[in-house]
Protein backbone atom coordinates (compact mmCIF):
# COMPACT_ATOMS: atom_id res chain seq x y z
CA UNK A 1 0.00 0.00 0.00
CA UNK A 2 1.19 3.46 -0.80
CA UNK A 3 1.24 5.80 2.13
CA UNK A 4 1.48 8.89 0.02
CA UNK A 5 -1.15 11.56 0.37
CA UNK A 6 -2.96 9.90 3.19
CA UNK A 7 -5.23 12.16 5.12
CA UNK A 8 -5.69 10.85 8.59
CA UNK A 9 -9.33 10.19 9.33
CA UNK A 10 -11.01 13.28 10.59
CA UNK A 11 -13.38 12.26 13.34
CA UNK A 12 -15.71 15.16 13.50
CA UNK A 13 -16.92 16.35 16.78
CA UNK A 14 -20.43 17.67 16.82
CA UNK A 15 -20.93 21.28 16.21
CA UNK A 16 -23.73 22.94 18.03
CA UNK A 17 -26.32 23.93 15.50
CA UNK A 18 -27.27 27.02 17.39
CA UNK A 19 -23.69 28.02 18.05
CA UNK A 20 -23.03 27.92 14.34
CA UNK A 21 -26.30 29.58 13.55
CA UNK A 22 -25.66 32.36 16.01
CA UNK A 23 -22.83 33.57 13.84
CA UNK A 24 -25.27 34.44 11.12
CA UNK A 25 -26.89 37.74 10.60
CA UNK A 26 -30.63 37.20 10.86
CA UNK A 27 -32.58 38.40 7.85
CA UNK A 28 -35.14 40.04 10.07
CA UNK A 29 -36.70 39.87 13.48
CA UNK A 30 -39.72 37.86 12.34
CA UNK A 31 -40.83 34.85 14.35
CA UNK A 32 -39.47 31.59 12.98
CA UNK A 33 -42.37 30.80 10.72
CA UNK A 34 -41.92 29.04 7.39
CA UNK A 35 -40.29 31.70 5.28
CA UNK A 36 -38.55 33.71 7.92
CA UNK A 37 -37.01 30.57 9.40
CA UNK A 38 -35.53 29.56 6.11
CA UNK A 39 -34.23 33.00 5.37
CA UNK A 40 -32.28 33.15 8.63
CA UNK A 41 -29.62 30.91 7.24
CA UNK A 42 -30.06 31.58 3.56
CA UNK A 43 -27.28 33.21 1.68
CA UNK A 44 -27.41 34.57 -1.81
CA UNK A 45 -24.34 32.53 -2.55
CA UNK A 46 -25.66 29.26 -1.06
CA UNK A 47 -26.21 27.05 -4.08
CA UNK A 48 -27.80 24.42 -1.84
CA UNK A 49 -30.80 26.59 -1.03
CA UNK A 50 -32.34 25.34 -4.30
CA UNK A 51 -33.59 22.30 -2.39
CA UNK A 52 -35.85 23.37 0.46
CA UNK A 53 -35.83 22.24 4.07
CA UNK A 54 -38.85 20.19 5.07
CA UNK A 55 -40.29 20.22 8.55
CA UNK A 56 -42.35 17.56 10.24
CA UNK A 57 -45.61 17.47 8.35
CA UNK A 58 -49.28 17.01 9.18
CA UNK A 59 -51.64 15.98 6.38
CA UNK A 60 -55.31 16.85 6.79
CA UNK A 61 -57.48 14.58 4.66
CA UNK A 62 -60.96 15.96 3.92
CA UNK A 63 -63.45 13.34 2.71
CA UNK A 64 -66.32 15.26 1.20
CA UNK A 65 -69.68 13.96 0.05
CA UNK A 66 -70.50 15.47 -3.36
CA UNK A 67 -73.57 13.32 -4.04
CA UNK A 68 -76.74 14.85 -5.53
CA UNK A 69 -78.35 15.42 -2.13
CA UNK A 70 -75.62 17.97 -1.32
CA UNK A 71 -76.74 20.14 -4.23
CA UNK A 72 -77.82 23.73 -3.56
CA UNK A 73 -77.36 25.42 -0.21
CA UNK A 74 -75.26 22.67 1.42
CA UNK A 75 -72.66 22.57 -1.34
CA UNK A 76 -72.69 26.33 -1.74
CA UNK A 77 -72.04 26.84 1.99
CA UNK A 78 -69.41 24.12 2.08
CA UNK A 79 -67.49 25.69 -0.81
CA UNK A 80 -67.59 29.08 0.86
CA UNK A 81 -66.55 27.75 4.26
CA UNK A 82 -63.68 25.74 2.84
CA UNK A 83 -62.38 28.74 0.91
CA UNK A 84 -62.40 30.76 4.12
CA UNK A 85 -61.00 27.94 6.20
CA UNK A 86 -57.75 27.42 4.31
CA UNK A 87 -56.19 30.75 5.42
CA UNK A 88 -57.32 30.01 8.99
CA UNK A 89 -55.63 26.61 9.05
CA UNK A 90 -52.43 28.21 7.75
CA UNK A 91 -52.17 29.99 11.07
CA UNK A 92 -53.02 26.93 13.13
CA UNK A 93 -50.07 24.61 12.71
CA UNK A 94 -47.19 25.06 15.10
CA UNK A 95 -44.37 27.04 13.51
CA UNK A 96 -42.26 23.95 13.04
CA UNK A 97 -45.04 21.92 11.38
CA UNK A 98 -45.74 21.83 7.69
CA UNK A 99 -49.49 21.44 7.20
CA UNK A 100 -50.65 19.80 3.97
CA UNK A 101 -54.15 19.30 2.68
CA UNK A 102 -55.65 16.49 0.57
CA UNK A 103 -59.30 16.51 -0.50
CA UNK A 104 -61.12 13.37 -1.61
CA UNK A 105 -64.63 13.81 -2.97
CA UNK A 106 -67.09 10.97 -3.29
CA UNK A 107 -70.34 10.66 -5.18
CA UNK A 108 -70.86 8.08 -7.93
CA UNK A 109 -67.08 8.25 -8.36
CA UNK A 110 -64.27 9.12 -5.98
CA UNK A 111 -61.92 11.92 -7.02
CA UNK A 112 -58.99 13.77 -5.46
CA UNK A 113 -58.86 17.52 -5.79
CA UNK A 114 -55.07 17.34 -6.40
CA UNK A 115 -52.81 14.42 -7.24
CA UNK A 116 -50.94 14.71 -3.91
CA UNK A 117 -51.26 16.50 -0.55
CA UNK A 118 -50.56 20.20 -1.10
CA UNK A 119 -48.74 22.47 1.39
CA UNK A 120 -51.38 24.72 2.90
CA UNK A 121 -49.56 27.85 1.69
CA UNK A 122 -50.00 26.68 -1.90
CA UNK A 123 -53.46 25.16 -1.57
CA UNK A 124 -56.35 26.68 -3.48
CA UNK A 125 -59.86 25.40 -3.06
CA UNK A 126 -61.57 24.17 -6.24
CA UNK A 127 -65.31 24.77 -5.98
CA UNK A 128 -67.15 21.47 -5.87
CA UNK A 129 -70.39 20.48 -7.62
CA UNK A 130 -72.82 17.86 -6.42
CA UNK A 131 -74.39 14.99 -8.34
CA UNK A 132 -74.73 11.20 -8.20
CA UNK A 133 -74.87 8.66 -5.36
CA UNK A 134 -72.91 8.33 -2.08
CA UNK A 135 -70.01 5.88 -2.60
CA UNK A 136 -68.56 6.16 0.90
CA UNK A 137 -67.14 2.61 0.88
CA UNK A 138 -65.23 3.37 -2.32
CA UNK A 139 -63.91 6.55 -0.70
CA UNK A 140 -62.66 4.59 2.32
CA UNK A 141 -60.87 2.17 0.02
CA UNK A 142 -59.30 4.96 -2.03
CA UNK A 143 -58.18 6.73 1.13
CA UNK A 144 -56.63 3.54 2.46
CA UNK A 145 -54.77 3.01 -0.80
CA UNK A 146 -53.30 6.53 -0.78
CA UNK A 147 -52.51 6.75 2.93
CA UNK A 148 -49.25 4.91 2.45
CA UNK A 149 -45.50 5.56 2.45
CA UNK A 150 -45.58 4.43 -1.18
CA UNK A 151 -48.21 6.95 -2.15
CA UNK A 152 -49.47 10.22 -0.66
CA UNK A 153 -47.34 9.95 2.48
CA UNK A 154 -44.02 9.35 0.72
CA UNK A 155 -42.20 12.46 1.89
CA UNK A 156 -38.84 11.58 3.50
CA UNK A 157 -39.54 14.12 6.23
CA UNK A 158 -41.25 12.87 9.35
CA UNK A 159 -45.04 12.96 9.59
CA UNK A 160 -47.51 13.36 12.37
CA UNK A 161 -50.38 10.89 12.16
CA UNK A 162 -52.87 12.46 9.75
CA UNK A 163 -56.17 14.18 10.50
CA UNK A 164 -59.09 12.58 8.64
CA UNK A 165 -62.26 14.66 8.46
CA UNK A 166 -65.41 13.18 6.89
CA UNK A 167 -68.39 15.31 5.83
CA UNK A 168 -71.55 13.74 4.49
CA UNK A 169 -75.28 14.37 4.39
CA UNK A 170 -76.72 10.93 3.82
CA UNK A 171 -76.54 7.18 4.09
CA UNK A 172 -73.89 5.43 1.96
CA UNK A 173 -75.23 3.88 -1.23
CA UNK A 174 -72.48 1.24 -1.42
CA UNK A 175 -71.08 -1.35 1.01
CA UNK A 176 -69.30 1.14 3.27
CA UNK A 177 -68.54 -1.57 5.85
CA UNK A 178 -66.23 -3.42 3.49
CA UNK A 179 -64.41 -0.17 2.66
CA UNK A 180 -64.19 0.72 6.34
CA UNK A 181 -62.72 -2.69 7.21
CA UNK A 182 -59.98 -2.07 4.66
CA UNK A 183 -59.36 1.41 6.03
CA UNK A 184 -59.30 0.15 9.61
CA UNK A 185 -56.35 -2.11 8.78
CA UNK A 186 -54.32 0.92 7.63
CA UNK A 187 -51.86 2.07 10.34
CA UNK A 188 -52.17 5.74 9.37
CA UNK A 189 -55.92 5.46 9.97
CA UNK A 190 -55.38 3.63 13.27
CA UNK A 191 -53.08 6.35 14.59
CA UNK A 192 -54.78 9.26 12.82
CA UNK A 193 -57.23 11.72 14.34
CA UNK A 194 -60.71 11.05 13.01
CA UNK A 195 -63.71 13.40 13.10
CA UNK A 196 -66.98 13.54 11.18
CA UNK A 197 -69.66 16.06 10.40
CA UNK A 198 -73.20 15.05 9.51
CA UNK A 199 -74.88 17.66 7.34
CA UNK A 200 -78.68 17.91 7.69
CA UNK A 201 -80.97 15.42 9.40
CA UNK A 202 -80.44 12.54 6.98
CA UNK A 203 -76.81 11.94 7.97
CA UNK A 204 -76.45 8.75 9.98
CA UNK A 205 -74.64 9.17 13.31
CA UNK A 206 -73.92 5.47 13.66
CA UNK A 207 -72.10 5.31 10.36
CA UNK A 208 -70.10 8.39 11.24
CA UNK A 209 -69.22 7.04 14.70
CA UNK A 210 -68.13 3.76 13.14
CA UNK A 211 -65.70 5.78 11.04
CA UNK A 212 -64.32 7.94 13.86
CA UNK A 213 -64.39 5.19 16.48
CA UNK A 214 -66.36 7.27 19.01
CA UNK A 215 -69.56 9.34 19.19
CA UNK A 216 -67.89 12.42 20.68
CA UNK A 217 -65.93 13.12 17.50
CA UNK A 218 -69.17 13.25 15.47
CA UNK A 219 -71.09 16.52 15.19
CA UNK A 220 -74.05 17.78 13.20
CA UNK A 221 -74.89 20.89 11.24
CA UNK A 222 -78.49 21.64 10.39
CA UNK A 223 -78.01 25.04 8.77
CA UNK A 224 -75.50 27.03 6.78
CA UNK A 225 -74.16 28.97 9.74
CA UNK A 226 -73.82 25.77 11.80
CA UNK A 227 -71.98 24.14 8.92
CA UNK A 228 -69.46 26.98 8.90
CA UNK A 229 -69.03 26.80 12.69
CA UNK A 230 -68.67 23.01 12.82
CA UNK A 231 -66.22 22.73 9.95
CA UNK A 232 -64.04 25.39 11.53
CA UNK A 233 -64.24 23.83 15.00
CA UNK A 234 -63.27 20.37 13.76
CA UNK A 235 -60.61 21.42 11.26
CA UNK A 236 -58.88 23.89 13.56
CA UNK A 237 -59.06 21.73 16.72
CA UNK A 238 -57.89 18.57 15.00
CA UNK A 239 -54.99 20.38 13.29
CA UNK A 240 -53.93 21.86 16.61
CA UNK A 241 -54.00 18.52 18.38
CA UNK A 242 -52.60 16.64 15.40
CA UNK A 243 -49.52 18.83 15.16
CA UNK A 244 -48.76 18.67 18.87
CA UNK A 245 -45.89 16.47 20.00
CA UNK A 246 -47.40 14.83 23.08
CA UNK A 247 -45.29 13.42 25.84
CA UNK A 248 -44.37 9.80 25.44
CA UNK A 249 -44.03 9.08 29.11
CA UNK A 250 -46.35 9.19 32.09
CA UNK A 251 -45.67 10.83 35.44
CA UNK A 252 -43.62 7.87 36.67
CA UNK A 253 -41.29 8.22 33.69
CA UNK A 254 -42.56 4.99 32.16
CA UNK A 255 -42.61 5.26 28.38
CA UNK A 256 -46.10 5.09 26.93
CA UNK A 257 -46.79 2.94 23.92
CA UNK A 258 -47.45 4.85 20.70
CA UNK A 259 -50.99 3.50 20.70
CA UNK A 260 -51.65 5.14 24.06
CA UNK A 261 -50.40 8.51 22.83
CA UNK A 262 -52.66 8.41 19.78
CA UNK A 263 -55.62 7.20 21.84
CA UNK A 264 -55.01 10.13 24.20
CA UNK A 265 -54.97 12.56 21.26
CA UNK A 266 -58.24 11.15 19.85
CA UNK A 267 -59.86 11.41 23.29
CA UNK A 268 -58.68 15.00 23.67
CA UNK A 269 -60.11 15.82 20.24
CA UNK A 270 -63.50 14.42 21.28
CA UNK A 271 -63.49 16.42 24.52
CA UNK A 272 -62.49 19.68 22.85
CA UNK A 273 -64.98 19.31 20.01
CA UNK A 274 -67.83 18.63 22.44
CA UNK A 275 -66.81 21.56 24.62
CA UNK A 276 -66.63 23.95 21.67
CA UNK A 277 -69.88 22.70 20.17
CA UNK A 278 -71.75 23.16 23.46
CA UNK A 279 -70.51 26.77 23.60
CA UNK A 280 -72.01 27.66 20.24
CA UNK A 281 -74.80 30.21 20.30
CA UNK A 282 -78.33 29.25 19.31
CA UNK A 283 -78.81 29.26 15.60
CA UNK A 284 -81.51 31.34 13.97
CA UNK A 285 -80.50 30.40 10.44
CA UNK A 286 -82.87 28.53 8.11
CA UNK A 287 -82.29 24.78 8.44
CA UNK A 288 -81.00 22.86 5.41
CA UNK A 289 -83.99 20.53 5.57
CA UNK A 290 -86.58 23.30 5.29
CA UNK A 291 -88.21 22.88 1.92
CA UNK A 292 -86.25 19.69 1.14
CA UNK B 1 -6.59 11.67 -6.89
CA UNK B 2 -9.37 11.38 -4.31
CA UNK B 3 -10.46 14.11 -1.99
CA UNK B 4 -13.29 14.39 0.54
CA UNK B 5 -14.94 16.06 3.48
CA UNK B 6 -17.09 15.03 6.42
CA UNK B 7 -19.08 16.88 9.01
CA UNK B 8 -21.59 16.30 11.81
CA UNK B 9 -23.96 18.87 13.27
CA UNK B 10 -25.90 18.46 16.46
CA UNK B 11 -29.70 18.55 16.26
CA UNK B 12 -31.61 21.32 17.98
CA UNK B 13 -33.78 18.74 19.74
CA UNK B 14 -30.66 17.34 21.42
CA UNK B 15 -29.70 20.77 22.64
CA UNK B 16 -33.11 21.13 24.25
CA UNK B 17 -32.92 17.78 26.00
CA UNK B 18 -29.27 18.13 26.97
CA UNK B 19 -28.28 15.10 24.91
CA UNK B 20 -24.88 15.27 23.22
CA UNK B 21 -24.59 14.72 19.47
CA UNK B 22 -25.07 11.05 18.71
CA UNK B 23 -23.61 11.22 15.19
CA UNK B 24 -20.02 10.71 14.10
CA UNK B 25 -18.46 11.05 10.68
CA UNK B 26 -15.06 10.63 9.07
CA UNK B 27 -13.36 10.35 5.72
CA UNK B 28 -10.00 9.14 4.61
CA UNK B 29 -8.29 9.47 1.24
CA UNK B 30 -5.23 7.60 0.04
CA UNK B 31 -3.59 7.32 -3.34
CA UNK B 32 -5.60 4.19 -4.21
CA UNK B 33 -8.84 4.36 -2.30
CA UNK B 34 -11.06 6.65 -0.30
CA UNK B 35 -13.59 6.04 2.48
CA UNK B 36 -16.57 8.12 3.59
CA UNK B 37 -18.26 6.94 6.75
CA UNK B 38 -21.00 8.14 9.08
CA UNK B 39 -22.70 6.61 12.11
CA UNK B 40 -25.77 7.59 14.12
CA UNK B 41 -25.88 6.54 17.77
CA UNK B 42 -29.39 5.45 18.75
CA UNK B 43 -29.62 7.99 21.56
CA UNK B 44 -32.52 6.40 23.41
CA UNK B 45 -32.55 5.49 27.08
CA UNK B 46 -30.80 2.12 27.01
CA UNK B 47 -28.21 3.30 24.46
CA UNK B 48 -26.78 5.82 26.90
CA UNK B 49 -23.27 5.71 25.46
CA UNK B 50 -24.25 5.73 21.80
CA UNK B 51 -22.38 8.96 21.07
CA UNK B 52 -19.22 6.92 21.76
CA UNK B 53 -20.67 3.93 19.93
CA UNK B 54 -21.01 5.96 16.73
CA UNK B 55 -17.46 7.24 17.07
CA UNK B 56 -16.18 3.67 17.56
CA UNK B 57 -18.19 2.60 14.50
CA UNK B 58 -16.48 5.07 12.16
CA UNK B 59 -13.05 4.25 13.61
CA UNK B 60 -13.71 0.51 13.41
CA UNK B 61 -14.73 0.83 9.76
CA UNK B 62 -11.70 2.78 8.65
CA UNK B 63 -9.44 0.37 10.52
CA UNK B 64 -11.09 -2.66 8.86
CA UNK B 65 -10.98 -1.25 5.35
CA UNK B 66 -7.37 -0.12 5.77
CA UNK B 67 -6.47 -3.63 6.82
CA UNK B 68 -8.10 -5.19 3.75
CA UNK B 69 -6.33 -2.73 1.45
CA UNK B 70 -3.01 -3.25 3.22
CA UNK B 71 -1.56 -5.39 0.45
CA UNK B 72 -3.10 -3.30 -2.29
CA UNK B 73 -2.02 -5.35 -5.32
CA UNK B 74 -3.22 -8.60 -3.85
CA UNK B 75 -6.50 -7.07 -2.66
CA UNK B 76 -7.45 -5.63 -6.05
CA UNK B 77 -6.59 -8.86 -7.80
CA UNK B 78 -8.87 -10.89 -5.48
CA UNK B 79 -11.66 -8.47 -4.73
CA UNK B 80 -13.58 -8.31 -8.04
CA UNK B 81 -13.94 -12.10 -8.25
CA UNK B 82 -14.79 -12.59 -4.58
CA UNK B 83 -16.43 -9.30 -3.65
CA UNK B 84 -19.47 -10.82 -1.93
CA UNK B 85 -17.38 -12.92 0.41
CA UNK B 86 -14.82 -10.19 1.00
CA UNK B 87 -17.47 -7.55 1.78
CA UNK B 88 -19.00 -10.02 4.25
CA UNK B 89 -15.58 -10.41 5.83
CA UNK B 90 -15.12 -6.64 6.00
CA UNK B 91 -18.49 -6.36 7.76
CA UNK B 92 -17.44 -9.02 10.28
CA UNK B 93 -14.14 -7.24 10.82
CA UNK B 94 -15.96 -3.94 11.42
CA UNK B 95 -18.18 -5.59 14.05
CA UNK B 96 -15.19 -7.22 15.69
CA UNK B 97 -13.22 -3.93 15.74
CA UNK B 98 -16.26 -2.12 17.16
CA UNK B 99 -16.76 -4.72 19.90
CA UNK B 100 -13.08 -4.48 20.82
CA UNK B 101 -13.39 -0.73 21.23
CA UNK B 102 -16.60 -1.05 23.23
CA UNK B 103 -15.13 -3.70 25.52
CA UNK B 104 -11.96 -1.68 26.08
CA UNK B 105 -13.94 1.46 26.84
CA UNK B 106 -16.27 -0.36 29.20
CA UNK B 107 -13.35 -1.98 31.01
CA UNK B 108 -11.77 1.41 31.58
CA UNK B 109 -15.06 3.20 32.23
CA UNK B 110 -17.49 0.96 34.10
CA UNK B 111 -21.13 2.01 34.15
CA UNK B 112 -21.57 4.80 36.67
CA UNK B 113 -24.20 5.02 39.39
CA UNK B 114 -25.69 7.98 37.55
CA UNK B 115 -26.03 5.99 34.34
CA UNK B 116 -27.61 3.11 36.26
CA UNK B 117 -29.99 5.35 38.15
CA UNK B 118 -32.28 5.65 35.13
CA UNK B 119 -33.21 1.97 35.39
CA UNK B 120 -34.48 -0.51 37.95
CA UNK B 121 -31.95 -3.29 38.68
CA UNK B 122 -34.12 -5.71 36.79
CA UNK B 123 -34.33 -3.43 33.73
CA UNK B 124 -30.60 -2.80 33.77
CA UNK B 125 -29.72 -6.50 33.95
CA UNK B 126 -31.68 -7.12 30.76
CA UNK B 127 -29.61 -4.68 28.66
CA UNK B 128 -26.65 -6.31 26.91
CA UNK B 129 -23.56 -4.11 27.59
CA UNK B 130 -22.87 -3.51 23.88
CA UNK B 131 -26.37 -1.97 23.61
CA UNK B 132 -25.18 0.97 25.71
CA UNK B 133 -23.16 1.95 22.63
CA UNK B 134 -25.72 1.04 19.88
CA UNK B 135 -25.25 2.79 16.55
CA UNK B 136 -25.95 2.62 12.84
CA UNK B 137 -23.17 2.70 10.27
CA UNK B 138 -22.93 3.65 6.59
CA UNK B 139 -19.63 3.44 4.72
CA UNK B 140 -18.79 4.22 1.10
CA UNK B 141 -15.50 3.03 -0.41
CA UNK B 142 -14.12 4.18 -3.76
CA UNK B 143 -11.14 2.61 -5.51
CA UNK B 144 -9.83 2.87 -9.05
CA UNK B 145 -11.96 0.18 -10.70
CA UNK B 146 -14.65 -0.54 -8.17
CA UNK B 147 -16.93 1.07 -5.65
CA UNK B 148 -18.63 -0.57 -2.70
CA UNK B 149 -20.59 0.24 0.39
CA UNK B 150 -21.90 -1.27 3.57
CA UNK B 151 -24.67 -0.24 5.89
CA UNK B 152 -26.41 -1.33 9.03
CA UNK B 153 -29.48 0.62 10.19
CA UNK B 154 -30.93 3.84 8.79
CA UNK B 155 -29.04 6.30 6.63
CA UNK B 156 -28.36 6.88 2.97
CA UNK B 157 -25.65 6.36 0.44
CA UNK B 158 -25.67 8.33 -2.81
CA UNK B 159 -23.28 7.83 -5.71
CA UNK B 160 -22.72 9.87 -8.85
CA UNK B 161 -20.97 7.97 -11.62
CA UNK B 162 -19.78 9.51 -14.89
CA UNK B 163 -23.28 9.55 -16.39
CA UNK B 164 -23.96 12.37 -13.91
CA UNK B 165 -27.06 10.76 -12.35
CA UNK B 166 -27.35 10.71 -8.55
CA UNK B 167 -28.34 7.18 -7.50
CA UNK B 168 -28.78 5.19 -4.30
CA UNK B 169 -26.93 1.98 -5.10
CA UNK B 170 -27.39 0.18 -1.77
CA UNK B 171 -29.10 -3.18 -2.16
CA UNK B 172 -31.11 -3.43 1.00
CA UNK B 173 -31.00 -6.63 2.95
CA UNK B 174 -34.53 -7.95 2.74
CA UNK B 175 -33.71 -10.59 5.34
CA UNK B 176 -33.22 -7.96 8.04
CA UNK B 177 -36.47 -7.83 10.05
CA UNK B 178 -38.42 -4.67 9.20
CA UNK B 179 -39.69 -4.01 12.71
CA UNK B 180 -36.28 -4.14 14.38
CA UNK B 181 -33.83 -1.24 14.13
CA UNK B 182 -30.71 -2.79 12.70
CA UNK B 183 -27.72 -1.88 14.81
CA UNK B 184 -24.07 -2.71 15.05
CA UNK B 185 -24.80 -3.72 18.65
CA UNK B 186 -27.20 -6.53 17.67
CA UNK B 187 -25.94 -10.02 18.44
CA UNK B 188 -26.77 -10.96 14.84
CA UNK B 189 -25.37 -7.71 13.38
CA UNK B 190 -23.40 -9.57 10.70
CA UNK B 191 -26.63 -10.84 9.14
CA UNK B 192 -28.25 -7.39 9.21
CA UNK B 193 -25.78 -5.56 6.97
CA UNK B 194 -26.77 -4.34 3.53
CA UNK B 195 -24.19 -3.74 0.84
CA UNK B 196 -23.44 -3.04 -2.80
CA UNK B 197 -20.60 -3.49 -5.24
CA UNK B 198 -20.13 -1.79 -8.62
CA UNK B 199 -17.30 -2.59 -10.98
CA UNK B 200 -15.84 -0.77 -13.99
CA UNK B 201 -17.94 2.33 -13.59
CA UNK B 202 -16.14 5.61 -13.09
CA UNK B 203 -17.22 7.22 -9.84
CA UNK B 204 -17.24 11.00 -9.61
CA UNK B 205 -18.46 11.33 -6.03
CA UNK B 206 -20.07 9.29 -3.28
CA UNK B 207 -21.81 10.37 -0.10
CA UNK B 208 -22.83 8.68 3.15
CA UNK B 209 -25.32 10.46 5.39
CA UNK B 210 -27.27 9.79 8.57
CA UNK B 211 -31.06 9.85 8.39
CA UNK B 212 -31.27 13.39 9.79
CA UNK B 213 -30.26 14.58 6.32
CA UNK B 214 -32.81 12.47 4.40
CA UNK B 215 -35.65 13.45 6.69
CA UNK B 216 -34.95 17.15 6.12
CA UNK B 217 -36.25 16.80 2.55
CA UNK B 218 -39.79 16.90 1.24
CA UNK B 219 -39.09 14.44 -1.56
CA UNK B 220 -36.54 11.88 -2.63
CA UNK B 221 -36.01 13.87 -5.85
CA UNK B 222 -34.90 16.86 -3.80
CA UNK B 223 -32.62 14.64 -1.74
CA UNK B 224 -30.86 13.31 -4.85
CA UNK B 225 -30.74 16.74 -6.52
CA UNK B 226 -29.05 18.09 -3.39
CA UNK B 227 -26.16 15.68 -3.92
CA UNK B 228 -25.81 16.73 -7.57
CA UNK B 229 -25.60 20.37 -6.48
CA UNK B 230 -22.96 19.49 -3.87
CA UNK B 231 -20.96 17.67 -6.54
CA UNK B 232 -21.09 20.76 -8.78
CA UNK B 233 -19.43 22.73 -5.96
CA UNK B 234 -16.57 20.33 -5.23
CA UNK B 235 -14.18 21.89 -7.75
CA UNK B 236 -13.57 24.43 -5.02
CA UNK B 237 -13.89 22.11 -2.05
CA UNK B 238 -12.08 24.25 0.51
CA UNK B 239 -14.51 27.15 0.03
CA UNK B 240 -17.43 24.74 -0.13
CA UNK B 241 -16.64 23.23 3.27
CA UNK B 242 -17.99 26.36 4.97
CA UNK B 243 -21.08 26.37 2.78
CA UNK B 244 -21.91 22.74 3.58
CA UNK B 245 -21.50 23.22 7.33
CA UNK B 246 -23.90 26.18 7.20
CA UNK B 247 -26.35 24.25 5.10
CA UNK B 248 -26.33 21.15 7.30
CA UNK B 249 -26.82 23.41 10.30
CA UNK B 250 -29.82 25.01 8.63
CA UNK B 251 -31.25 21.64 7.64
CA UNK B 252 -30.91 20.35 11.17
CA UNK B 253 -32.33 23.45 12.75
CA UNK B 254 -35.35 23.90 10.50
CA UNK B 255 -35.81 20.31 9.42
CA UNK B 256 -36.49 17.58 11.95
CA UNK B 257 -34.02 18.96 14.54
CA UNK B 258 -32.03 15.73 14.39
CA UNK B 259 -28.25 15.37 14.23
CA UNK B 260 -27.00 15.35 10.64
CA UNK B 261 -23.79 13.87 9.30
CA UNK B 262 -22.53 13.92 5.75
CA UNK B 263 -19.32 12.39 4.53
CA UNK B 264 -18.08 12.55 0.94
CA UNK B 265 -15.27 11.20 -1.19
CA UNK B 266 -14.73 12.21 -4.79
CA UNK B 267 -12.30 11.87 -7.65
CA UNK B 268 -10.82 15.28 -8.44
CA UNK B 269 -9.76 14.14 -11.89
CA UNK B 270 -13.14 12.76 -12.92
CA UNK B 271 -14.94 15.72 -11.42
CA UNK B 272 -12.87 18.17 -13.46
CA UNK B 273 -13.46 16.11 -16.60
CA UNK B 274 -17.21 15.98 -16.00
CA UNK B 275 -17.99 19.30 -14.35
CA UNK B 276 -19.82 20.49 -17.48
CA UNK B 277 -22.09 17.43 -17.34
CA UNK B 278 -22.74 17.90 -13.61
CA UNK B 279 -23.67 21.55 -14.12
CA UNK B 280 -26.04 20.52 -16.91
CA UNK B 281 -27.64 17.99 -14.54
CA UNK B 282 -28.12 20.68 -11.89
CA UNK B 283 -30.01 22.82 -14.41
CA UNK B 284 -31.97 19.83 -15.71
CA UNK B 285 -32.97 18.89 -12.15
CA UNK B 286 -34.18 22.44 -11.46
CA UNK B 287 -36.32 22.29 -14.58
CA UNK B 288 -37.76 18.88 -13.66
CA UNK B 289 -38.45 20.02 -10.12
CA UNK B 290 -40.41 23.03 -11.45
CA UNK B 291 -42.38 20.72 -13.77
CA UNK B 292 -43.20 18.34 -10.91
CA UNK B 293 -44.38 21.24 -8.79
CA UNK B 294 -46.59 22.61 -11.58
CA UNK B 295 -48.13 19.16 -12.05
CA UNK B 296 -48.70 18.79 -8.31
CA UNK B 297 -50.51 22.14 -8.15
CA UNK B 298 -52.84 21.34 -11.04
CA UNK B 299 -56.40 20.88 -9.83
CA UNK B 300 -57.93 17.58 -10.85
CA UNK B 301 -61.51 18.64 -10.21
Amino acid sequence: MSNENITEPVINSAESASAAADNFEPAGSAAPNTNAADSLLDFDDDPLSATGVSRKSLVIFFLIDTSGSMKGKKMGELNTVMEELIPEIRRVGEADTEVKVAVLTFSTEVRWMYSAPIPIEEFEWARLRASGVTSLGAAFKELSLRMSRNSYLNSPSLSFAPVIFLMTDGYPSDDYKEGLRELQSNSWYKFGLKAALGIGSEANDNVLAEFTGSADTVVHAYSGSQLAQMIKIIAVTSSQIGSKSMTLSDETGRELAEEDVFAAKQKLLGQQIQELVSNQVEDSDVPFDTGW
Amino acid sequence: MFNGFSHSVMGASHEKTGLVCQDSSAHKVTEHYAIAVVADGHGSKKHFRSNLGSQFAVEATIEAIDRFFEDYDEFISNFPANHKMIIKNIQKQVISNWNNRVNAHLAENPVTADEKSKFTDEEFEKIPPESYYGSTLIAAVAAENFTFGLQIGDGSLVAIFDDGEAVMPMEYNEAAPANVTASICNSNAASMFSGFYVENKKLIAMYASTDGLYTSFGSEYDFLDYHTIITSQLTNVETFKTVIVNNLTKRSRYGTEDDISLSCVFSEELLNENIGLINEKVEENKQRSAERKAERLTKKI
